[in-house]
């Protein structure tokens, strides 16, 4: 209960004015295409130098918990994911935004990545030393299966062909080794040399989400301008916060899934979405809906994706590991002021410790607040023209992709593979799979090396990766899914030639 | 739609999977090469398997590519390309986003080519969205973008 | 109008020509990292350009861009072969690392490609265990790896990199065969798998291991370095454990910037950083991030290079 008594510290003019900033900024930014979270809080580091300890960390808090949920933002109204952790929302929340759902599909992921935000930082606030020894259970082979799990995802991702599906997977893994390979450090497949620095994920987003909806935009030509004008449908703020509740079961599964998922460093934060997503409809009597405008889809992905900020930060406040990019850059914002997370943060700088974390809570909320309050406008951005439209994700999609490296190669790799995807798409290939195909393939690749050295040099390869109460789990939860992805699949099948035959 | 709509994208993408097998498995060292290998053969045997199924006409999923499109999408997706791959570089980011903008919007802008108001509309919009993007990214995030070819 | 345009241009670029050295820098720079956001070497980088801005600098902030990957043989590719010469792209540079993947090979640049203009820090290589581990000296370690060559897996940041020189080192100078396991999550990555008890040991940062230590998360062994570290006077050196190891590993990190960089920016640069990194400012942040700072000037840092480079050939040689 000790953080209820730094309270009054968030509350500071100066401080509450930077959780202001923090918050918005971080909207704004996060709903910027190219911005991941992590490129969001580097940029203010700066900021932070002139600021007290305590202050600087409220505004990279605040930032990093709104930068998260400001990418849904962008996954909605435009499908461009702002980090790869939105990917799921584009699925269900982007379809509401073209029937004229915008704004319902805005509130739900802003109420959802509030309480999944809110259960995430209070685990970090009870539960950080039991957590902590979970997060450092996580060895090589443990984190290979783990992407393992994350590959039998791709069933769900698309309900056309299951070949396709995988197919696009295996595209995406195949992407991802391209340039040097991280450990060996040899060169793979440069076949031009702009690709010798790899294929960046976050350009790479932009191109297979953005440019098939540009060349999409395209292909409806000079339509009538009368014909074009969607209503966007308003959506009182009531409705959306009882939709989430009765929607219980899936913020459920999101948030529980984000925030376990959130603790294991260098995997967490990418997947925890999708994840969510699969299990939700694993789990839902409407799993059929899913894909075609359900709530559920965002609720499932935007609590986790938020459930996930609290305990992905427990790592480094516990052990001073950073766990995820973005925590390397936090541990940069304490290291200037001379703090050392771990025992030195919480025996001697209790109040930056819990003021940083109080920031992330009152953050959540503000974030809530402050989302709610320009959903239905932003909503409106459905009734820009299309043409307009198209020209403007062009534009955001080039810029956005330069930021992120200034590389004029990786804007060349995100048109090249997004209007590759465009026509592939045509052809029932799908973007999702094939982006987590590009997220996972290092996951598995580097932990299956690591973990095959050591295997070499002590027990050997078998009983390294296939024993230990982790491993069997993860391999159970494996093949559990994958049998329950075939089945239903078969019954499936069953349904629809039972329903021709009674129609015919 | 015809079998060959199936058949030719998923011709090209077997040949890619062959050539990536290819590769994997002559290239060395052959530790670096180890995962290559692995997804590249499953990469092959799902590329072959959809393109036999191409062959045989049983491709169901997927919209295809109809003649319309195609001419819908030709002078955008040229626009795109050149900006891209050259005006952006060669012109400077915001002197070929505001060339772009304002072709695209005219190429796919609805509103009658005869009437004024259209084109200023048009140069409105165009100078609104660079000046957007000069200030967020050039003045907020300091984006280091290539030299313009009209302005510093 | 074609040749209107062609003589402003030339009038333009007559203008500018001979203002180069004077004015410049007349506009933002960008450091080149070629580590990832938060890591050792992108932190240190932010703190020692903070003050670029300050009159009594350049006049000019300096922005950071981060190209990280494979071990940094992604960035040096590119500042040294797509960067632009014009003054305005520096690059940090990591000894040994970047030197000894040149003589690795497989890479496009060498100490020929870029010109060094000052050093900021020197950051030790130290061998740590876990807490709890039974390893209490260097001999402990050592002992184990001859009862079972070839098993004693202990981690790294990368191939190629400080650590791993420093593991060829000790390798070398203890006569024993170990298991070094490059991490793709850098130093960081490298010093997880040692508290996780993933491995029995690992090489990293003095300044990581530093932090770590202080958390009560690691005990550190032994430091590859000529000196003991004024972070950490308990901790022996190498050779004071009795086995022959000089500094090669030592990881140096500064400013560079590409060949064909024009001779009066890199005068004016190599007069001006060596003071920014000396500002009070960048010194206090630096000691309290428990970085360990060393300041050389543009001629040492040449120096500094060719030594690392014939050290390295002779090490790297006998793999």
């Amino acid at each position: 209960m000790e953080f209820i008594g730094y309270f009054d510290e968030v509350f500071q003019p100066i401080s509450f004015m930077l959780l202001l900033i923090g918050t918005i900024g971080g909207l704004i930014l996060g709903a910027t295409p190219g911005l991941s979270p992590t490129m969001a809080v580097a940029l203010l580091i700066p900021f932070t130098f002139q600021l007290e300890p305590a202050q600087g960390l409220i505004l990279l808090g605040a930032a990093y918990t709104s930068t998260v949920a400001g990418g849904a933002v962008s996954a909605i109204l435009l499908k461009i994911p702002g980090a790869p952790a939105n990917i799921a929302t584009t699925l269900d929340g982007h379809t509401m935004a073209t029937q004229g759902r915008g704004a319902e599909a805005l509130q739900l992921s802003f109420i959802s990545s509030a309480i999944g935000g809110v259960f995430g930082v209070m685990l970090l606030i009870f539960l950080t030393p039991a957590l902590s020894k979970w997060a450092l259970a996580f060895g090589p082979s443990h984190l290979f299966w783990l992407a393992i799990l994350g590959v039998t995802v791709i069933g769900t991702l698309d309900s056309n062909s299951v070949v396709k599906g995988l197919l696009s997977g295996c595209i995406g893994m195949w992407l991802a080794t391209i340039g040097f390979d991280d450990i060996m450090g040899a060169q793979r497949f440069i076949f031009h040399p702009e690709l010798s620095g790899g294929i960046n994920i976050i350009p790479a987003l932009i191109g297979l989400f953005a440019i098939p909806q540009v060349l999409t935009m395209f292909a409806q030509g000079r339509k009538a301008a009368d014909a074009e004008v969607l209503k966007v449908q308003r959506h009182p703020i009531g409705a959306a916060i009882r939709e989430t509740f009765r929607r219980s079961r899936s913020l459920t599964i999101g948030t529980g899934i984000g925030a376990f998922i959130g603790l294991i460093p260098g995997v967490g934060g990418q997947i925890a979405g999708l994840v969510a997503y699969d299990q939700a409809k694993k789990f839902s009597p409407d799993r059929k809906k899913f894909g075609t405008g359900h709530s559920e889809g965002v609720i499932a992905a935007e609590s986790a994706n938020n459930a996930m900020v609290g305990p992905s930060l427990v790592p480094l406040l516990t052990l001073s590991v950073p766990g995820s990019p973005t925590a390397a850059v936090l541990l940069g914002g304490l290291l200037i002021h001379g703090i050392f997370p771990g025992s030195d943060l919480f025996d001697n700088h209790p109040d930056v410790a819990w003021t940083f974390i109080n920031s992330m809570l009152i953050g959540q909320i503000l974030m809530c607040i402050f989302g709610l309050y320009v959903a239905g406008f932003a909503a409106r951005v459905a009734q820009v023209p299309q043409s307009v439209m198209a020209a403007i994700v062009l534009g955001l999609a080039v810029f956005g992709s330069y930021s992120v490296q200034n590389s004029m190669g990786d804007v060349y790799v995100m048109a090249a593979l997004g209007v590759g995807m465009y026509f592939l798409e045509r052809f029932g290939f799908v973007a999702a799979p094939l982006v987590l195909g590009l997220i996972l393939g290092p996951i598995a690749e580097a932990n299956f090396i690591q973990g095959a050295m050591i295997a070499d040099a002590t027990t050997g390869r078998l009983p390294y990766f296939f024993s230990g109460m982790l491993n069997l789990t993860l391999i159970f939860i494996v093949v559990a899914s994958v049998v329950y992805s075939v089945w239903m699949e078969i019954r499936q099948r069953k349904l629809d030639r039972k329903d021709k035959e009674a129609h015919a | 739609m015809s079998r060959w709509q199936h058949i030719i994208p998923s011709g090209l993408v077997a040949l890619t999977g062959i050539w990536i097998c290819w590769v994997s498995y002559t290239q060395q060292p052959a530790q670096a090469f180890l995962f290559p290998r692995l997804i590249s053969t499953v990469f092959v045997a799902l590329a072959l398997w959809t393109f036999a199924k191409a062959l045989l006409g049983w491709s169901r999923a997927g919209d295809g590519i109809s003649r319309r499109i195609i001419v819908n999408i030709l002078p955008g997706l040229i626009v795109l390309l050149i900006y891209v791959f050259w005006a952006a570089k060669a012109l400077g980011f915001y002197t070929a986003s505001a060339i772009v903008f304002f072709i695209l919007l005219s190429i796919y802008d609805p509103n009658p080519h005869s009437e004024v108001r259209s084109w200023i509309k048009r140069v409105i919009i165009t100078v609104g969205f660079v000046v957007i993007m000069y200030g967020l990214f050039a003045q907020v995030l300091n984006v280091f973008t290539p030299k313009e070819a009209l302005f510093q | 109008m074609r040749k209107l345009l062609t003589g402003v241009a030339t009038a333009l670029a007559l203008a500018a020509a001979p203002a180069v050295a004077q004015d410049y820098p007349e506009r933002p720079l960008m450091l080149m990292v070629s580590y990832g956001a938060g890591g050792a070497t992108d932190f240190q980088a932010r703190i020692a350009t903070m003050t670029a801005g300050n009159e009594d600098a350049l006049g000019q902030p300096i922005a950071i861009v981060n190209k990280p990957g494979a071990g940094g043989r992604v960035g040096w590719n590119w500042l040294a072969t797509q960067a632009e010469a014009d003054g305005y792209t520096l690059g940090a540079y990591n000894v040994p690392h970047f030197i000894a993947q040149s003589i690795e090979g497989g890479v496009e640049y060498s100490i020929d490609s870029f010109e060094p203009i000052a050093n900021w820090g020197a950051d030790p290589a130290v061998f740590v265990v876990g807490a709890d581990s039974d390893f209490n000296s260097m001999a402990d370690v050592v002992a184990y790896a001859k009862e079972n060559p070839g098993k004693l897996t202990f981690s790294g940041a990368g191939l190629f990199v400080g650590h791993h020189i420093a593991a060829l080192q000790l390798e070398q100078a203890a006569g024993v065969k170990l298991a070094y396991i490059p991490n793709n999550k850098g130093g960081a990555g490298a010093m997880k798998a040692v508290i996780a008890g993933e491995v029995l040991g690992g090489v990293n940062n003095l300044s990581d291991a530093f932090r770590a230590a202080a958390a009560g998360n690691v005990k550190i062994l032994g430091v590859f370095d000529l000196e003991r570290s004024s972070f950490l006077p308990d901790v022996p050196t190498m050779v004071e454990q009795g086995y022959d190891i000089d500094n090669a590993s030592v990881n140096f990190r500064g400013v560079m910037v590409p060949k064909g960089t024009p001779q009066e920016v890199i005068d004016k640069l190599a007069a001006t950083v060596p003071a920014m990194f000396e500002s009070k400012q960048v010194q206090s942040k630096m000691e309290a991030g428990g970085s360990p700072m060393k300041i050389m000037g543009r001629d040492e840092v040449i120096e500094m290079w060719k030594a690392r480079q014939a050290t390295l050939e002779k090490l790297l040689a006998g793999l």
